[in-house]
């Protein structure tokens, strides 16, 4: 709002005064949310970072079994064993809301089977298949564990960036402006004030002359 | 909702024993664009993992998206790449940098 569109009227001053107020109010309750956001996201952050470095680990032991599976079973007696595994993970997704933000909560079911559920035969294979199958069944649980972590993180991310550049925009731009607008019909008031006076008085002298 | 894996042969033989239905092979950096599109554009994939270098592979859009996807969430596996894009959006958010 520039100062030259302001009307130094006394209406326009009611206004300006009452928009004031409102924006301070809404900068007090958005600087809330970004601090409580902020401290969710500390949560949060905590988790991820072990959630990563659990990956990296179970992925370095899922690598080391399947290279042992291909030297033991051979790639192809491998690769018959992955085709023919039948269950898959399922996952369901449940929503959580954290101050506003929608986070999405997975559940996976099916992730970790025993013997018999994987589908290929037992009697074909041997214990590598079985250990190189539930490592990665590990790895699997662990990947959608982290998931869940890091779409939380993003979406956190994203309400506090924009809810800081809000209360930044309140405070450094809405208020300033709406303040010194109000401040300049103040002075424009008083200033007519004066002027009305000086003109009565001059009146009143011209009277008695 | 399903996991979706991408990578190439090895890299997804595993995610097959582990019963992951939906695992694409791709070797080359365009069969590799192409399978990431299209995933990125099925609504019924939950999760998608990758491997760190192969995101390295991809073109810088792709890439971008990829960062930005919430739904598919990206995994990345092997390589630190997916910590840093991860790095820089905490930044710029809290103005801190608190990753480690």
């Amino acid at each position: 709002m520039a100062l030259k569109d302001v009307k130094p009227t006394r209406s326009e001053l009611i206004n300006l005064k009452k928009k004031i107020k409102l924006s301070e109010r809404g900068y007090n309750i958005l600087k809330m949310k970004r601090d409580g956001l902020i401290l969710e996201f500390f949560k949060v952050l905590e988790e991820a970072k072990g959630s990563r470095d659990a990956i990296g680990e179970k992925y370095a032991r899922a690598q080391g079994i399947i290279a042992i599976a291909n030297t033991v079973e051979g790639s192809i007696g491998v690769k018959a064993a992955a085709m023919s595994v039948r269950e898959k993970p399922e996952l369901t997704l449940k929503k959580k809301n954290i101050m506003g933000v929608v986070v999405p909560e997975i559940e996976a079911t099916k992730v970790k089977k025993d013997l018999a559920e994987r589908g290929y035969g037992v009697l074909g294979t041997s214990a590598v298949i079985d250990e190189t199958a539930s490592a990665f069944e590990e790895l699997v649980d662990e990947i959608i564990r982290a998931a869940e972590i890091e779409t939380t993180m993003k979406r956190l991310l994203n309400e506090i960036e924009s809810t800081k550049r809000r209360v930044n925009a309140l405070e450094f731009k809405v208020i300033p402006e709406l303040k010194e607008a109000s401040a300049f019909i103040k002075m424009r008031l008083d200033e007519m004030e004066r002027d009305e006076l000086v003109r009565l008085k001059k009146i009143k002298a011209k009277s008695k002359a | 909702m399903e996991i979706a894996v991408i990578g190439n042969s090895d890299f997804i033989l595993g995610f097959r024993l582990a019963g992951v239905e939906m695992t694409i092979a791709a070797e080359s950096d365009q069969k590799l664009a192409e399978a990431v599109t299209r995933v990125l554009n099925n609504n019924s994939v939950g999760i998608l993992v990758l491997k760190g270098s192969d995101i390295e592979r991809l073109p810088e859009r792709i890439r971008t998206t990829l960062e930005e996807s919430v739904q598919p969430t990206v995994i990345t596996i092997g390589a630190a790449e997916g910590g840093v894009s991860m790095r820089e959006k905490i930044k710029r958010a809290v103005g801190v940098d608190l990753w480690k």
